[in-house]
């Protein structure tokens, strides 16, 4: 028969697609969601800190900023990424603005993770509501978004930072590493 | 009788299906603001959980978009806006329906196929039935199986 | 030295499977029963040799040798005994273990039995069965070697997965489930051996059904466990959420059912050949697919394992299987036509066929909605979920309508049915689904889902009753036998007939009460103080006191729970707990459920406050969800039935194989 040899071409039809879907979904990893955010002006925030104080998102104008979503229930990833905040702050003052955002964490528990693993220099707003975790569209902590000096969000990182992921995105914001 | 039961049957089933049609048709009670925010919140996904809807997840993060499902529906918005909110921040991965009406048609796509591909088969009688013999040769194993298979039904 | 011969018996096991791949083979091609005695044997050593490494592994763990990584990760010195073993399935490189165990006592059961049987067959059922299990040992040869020693060996361990370690029903799920899925290996061998060999007869397709309903029955057990774990450990009340380890389960599920229908059609019919082959091929890359799924951290998942590099290893094995499956079934595509044309449109096997139909599209809906996230990726970049709202929107229209078609089949003759058969079937069924239907919405029901799963079930089970009462009769008054005991000699006489029976029945039973639960349940969260009282449906709840304190069994758990005081149908003290384990970043849930045969009611607690002593509970009432697991085992029951050892049975059998 003329056609008989086409039936092959199923093997190949079902094979190859499967295939590629297969090989292409090991390549992504689905726990990095990009954020719809960056492009955009960084959303707006007020509210107490840790220490007391009131903050506003407002102060940051101007100016490069580093918004870090962290926890303490957060380990080992916030332990992780703990001295590479402190060694960013020390580094760069004045020229980065850094603030930190609670996640459904506690006061106490709060307080008790930055005088085991260092205190900090910048403010951490208490998030009590979790409204600004929402208005970022953190999925969990830790989360980092990196912003330009005139708001707009440029980076998200999702998960603990290091000092190489710290080197590429302040490159990317004009400050030298 | 006998004859009758058959088309009583198919009559009940019909009057029962108009009962359920008018029911469908006639226009249903505007949900109330509790409903909407319950089926907002099974539509949108837990953002720190696995394949769970913000309605059935524990989380904090969950119950805290819940609370805002209710209070931005309070404050007047439409689902839709509310939807398009969560849509803006997370991205449609915090969808459970993607908008997308691909991924509806592809099943019952799939179905038709499937229907119309035995369809053709049945048509066709059969897939270049073994010469055309309705069967093989009776031999004993035919005979056993006959038995068997009358036995059994 | 113990992990060491652990490691050491991996190695010579796979060296044994390799070994007994070739020897098949060879034996195979020559029929030299020395040679293939020799590779039977070599697959009986590679069962004795994974179990000794799943020995040393269970040793490692219980004596907590953290020199081994995998004790190190997911043990603890305080994890109770019971848990320790447990762990051999835990994680990814122990379950892969665990696995291999039982794939290669499936093989090992196989070639046992049938070593006098079937010789043109055995070989190459060997031949795959032995290919199958070396992957794996291979597997664990290189990637993912459970035996990975550390230095320096660490003092404590990380302890297992919190949520494994938080319910005994971690010790029955997966073995369950994993009996099924590597069951489903033999039905795949048996395939592929009919294909080489050309023997594509009924030998082979009698042979496949009963090894297709062994795995079968435990995958259906597997499930409904793990939907059962899910609703006794998760605590948000449910017990089906369509995650993709879930949905993996249930494929191979579905496209086993449908060849358990449709070899009937090609055993009493002579067509859809091609068909049922397909189906045996598509079952056990779907059980590929669902390993790569689990193990692969393609997709997220409860049950996903930490991402590996074995990713790749599995996506290569599926397309090879694939691909030497696929060629093998077109090679021999003219050895599968049909043997008669297909009988007339209202016919048992048009049911049959649309039943196939129906599964067929289910599978493919649920396969498409779990990957869709991965074509997204792949093809725009962007994330896209597929959740619960769609799973249930798009299967619940075909899941009714196979159910109507579990009461259609049973009731039409193969090769056709006349106008008076339809009439005198239809009828009384249909009358009775109208009338319980029209009866439930006068008791008050309102909802359309349980309202019609009610009307369709009622058809489904008259229409089998009517078949049962009418073979009894004809036989109480042929032979003069009693009522009861015709229907135990029809029943017991014809099993695969009946035993389908009593899994429809079972079916009926799941679907019933998996519309009730998931229409007409209850749900409250609520914060109490101390001594306050909330009344939910018929219940009053009391919330006594909060306890802090650790856990028995183990002490780094700290235990917070609320002290609940219950009246109504169901009453007296209970306690809902929040447990934090040192390895959790969360709190893990522990929920109470006091069962009833009318409804659950389960409580969970969300959150707590130390100082005010309040507690916030989700309190639900769940209707009939006894009855979800009750049908399931009904349904396994009966495929367990219908496949029982008969002696008649047996007897024409060897008057078959004799001719």
């Amino acid at each position: 028969m003329r056609t008989r040899w086409l039936r092959w071409l199923l093997v190949p039809l079902l094979v190859v697609p499967v295939g590629w879907l297969l090989f292409t979904g090991l390549g992504h990893d689905p726990r990095l969601i990009p954020s719809p955010l960056v492009g955009k002006p960084m959303p707006a925030f007020a509210g107490t800190t840790l220490a007391g104080g009131q903050f506003s998102s407002a102060e940051l104008a101007g100016k490069p900023a580093i918004v870090n979503f962290w926890a303490s229930y957060c380990i080992p990833s916030c332990v992780d990424e703990h001295p590479v905040l402190l060694d960013l702050a020390a580094r760069h003052v004045g020229e980065l603005q850094m603030v930190g955002v609670l996640v459904n964490d506690t006061t106490d528990g709060a307080r008790a993770f930055l005088a085991r693993y260092g205190q900090v220099s910048w403010p951490n707003l208490l998030n009590a509501d979790g409204g600004v975790s929402i208005d970022y569209g953190v999925t969990g902590p830790p989360e980092t978004f990196f912003v330009n000096s005139q708001g707009i969000v440029v980076a998200r990182h999702v998960g603990p930072l290091t000092a190489a992921v710290v080197a590429e995105e302040l490159a990317a914001l004009g400050i030298e590493p | 009788m006998r004859r009758l039961a058959l088309p009583v049957a198919i009559a009940a089933l019909l009057a029962l299906g108009g009962v359920v049609l008018l029911e469908l048709v006639r226009p249903a009670a505007a949900p109330t603001q509790a409903q909407q925010a319950q089926q907002l919140a099974r539509e949108l996904r837990c953002p720190d959980c696995q394949a769970l809807s913000v309605a059935e997840s524990q989380t904090a993060a969950a119950a805290n978009i819940r609370r805002q499902i209710v209070e931005q529906l309070d404050a007047g918005r439409t689902p839709e806006q509310v939807r398009a909110y969560f849509v803006a921040r997370y991205g449609d991965w915090i969808l459970l329906v993607p908008t997308s009406p691909f991924v509806w048609w592809v099943p019952v796509v799939a179905i038709l196929v499937g229907v119309g591909v035995f369809a053709w088969w049945w048509r066709r009688g059969g897939v270049a039935v073994a010469s055309a013999l309705p069967a093989p040769g009776p031999g004993l194993r035919e005979q056993v199986r006959d038995e068997v298979e009358r036995l059994d039904v | 030295m113990i992990p060491t011969l652990g490691h050491l018996a991996v190695v010579i096991g796979l060296a044994a499977t390799v070994y007994a791949a070739g020897a098949f083979i060879l034996g195979g091609r020559s029929g030299d029963a020395a040679v293939l005695a020799s590779a039977r044997r070599a697959m009986y050593a590679a069962f004795a040799l994974v179990a000794f490494a799943c020995f040393a592994m269970v040793v490692s763990l219980l004596s907590h040798d953290f020199s081994v990584l995998y004790v190190a990760r997911n043990n603890a010195t305080t994890t109770p005994p019971f848990y320790s073993v447990i762990s051999l399935w835990a994680a990814l490189e122990g379950s892969i273990l665990f696995w291999t165990l039982l794939a290669s006592g499936w093989a090992s059961l196989v070639l046992y039995r049938y070593r006098a049987r079937l010789p043109a067959l055995m070989p190459w059922v060997g031949a795959t069965l032995a290919l199958g299990t070396a992957f794996f040992f291979a597997v664990m040869a290189w990637p993912s070697d459970p035996f990975v020693r550390v230095t320096p060996i660490g003092l404590e361990g990380n302890g297992p997965n919190a949520l494994l370690q938080n319910h005994p029903f971690m010790g029955l799920h997966p073995p369950l489930l994993y009996l099924g899925y590597t069951g489903m290996a033999i039905p795949f061998a048996f395939g592929m051996a009919a294909l080489i060999t050309r023997r594509t007869d009924e030998e082979w397709l009698a042979v496949v059904r009963r090894w297709t309903l062994v795995p079968w029955i435990f995958l259906t057990a597997g499930i409904v466990a793990g939907a059962w774990w899910s609703y006794a450990v998760l605590g948000w009340g449910g017990y089906w959420a369509w995650d993709p380890v879930e949905n993996a389960a249930l494929l191979p599920w579905l496209t086993a059912t449908a060849f358990i229908h449709s070899s009937m059609v090609a055993e009493r019919r002579g067509t859809l050949r091609t068909w049922t082959h397909a189906l045996v091929i598509a079952t056990f890359v779907l059980t590929l697919v669902g390993t790569f799924l689990t193990r692969s951290g393609v997709v997220n998942s409860v049950h996903a394992f930490t991402t590996s590099g074995i990713g790749a290893w599995f996506a290569s094995a599926i397309l090879v299987t694939l691909g030497v499956a696929l060629a093998l079934l077109v090679w021999r595509l003219p050895d599968l036509r049909d043997r008669r044309p297909p009988g007339a449109v209202v016919s048992r096997e048009s049911a049959f066929v649309f039943n196939n139909v129906l599964f067929l599209g289910v599978t493919f809906a649920i396969l498409f909605g779990t990957l869709y996230p991965v074509l997204v990726e792949a093809t725009t970049g962007a994330k896209a979920s597929v959740g619960a709202p769609w799973f249930n929107r798009v299967n619940a229209p075909i899941f009714v309508a196979l159910l109507f078609l579990t009461g259609v089949g049973p009731a039409l003759p193969w090769g056709g049915a006349s106008w008076a058969t339809v009439r005198e079937r239809f009828a009384v069924p249909i009358l009775s689904g109208v009338g319980v239907v029209v009866a439930a919405w006068a008791l008050g029901v309102r909802d359309a889902a349980p309202l019609g799963i009610f009307g369709l079930a009622t058809f489904v089970l008259v229409v089998m009753g009517d078949e049962v009462v009418r073979g009894a009769h004809s036989r109480a008054r042929s032979r003069g036998e009693t009522a009861p005991l015709a229907v135990l000699r029809l029943a017991t006489r014809n099993r695969r007939r009946y035993g389908g029976y009593l899994a429809h029945v079972g079916i009926c039973v799941m679907a019933v009460a998996i519309a009730v639960s998931a229409t007409l349940g209850i749900d409250r969260t609520a914060t109490l103080a101390e001594g306050e009282t909330l009344s939910i449906g018929p219940y009053t709840l009391t919330y006594d006191k909060l306890v802090t304190e650790p856990l028995a069994s183990d002490p780094r758990v700290i235990e917070t729970r609320a002290e609940l005081t219950l009246a109504g149908p169901q009453s007296g003290h209970m306690a809902t707990a929040l447990r934090d384990y040192p390895n959790s970043a969360t709190a893990i849930a522990t929920p109470v459920v006091r069962t009833a045969l009318g409804e659950d009611l389960y409580v969970t607690l969300l959150g707590y406050n130390p100082d005010a002593r309040t507690a916030t509970l989700r309190i639900f009432i769940n209707p009939l969800v006894m009855w979800i697991w009750t049908g399931g085992a009904i349904v396994a029951f009966g495929a367990l039935f219908a496949i029982w050892p008969d002696r008649r049975r047996t007897a024409v059998a060897a008057a078959v194989a004799g001719a």
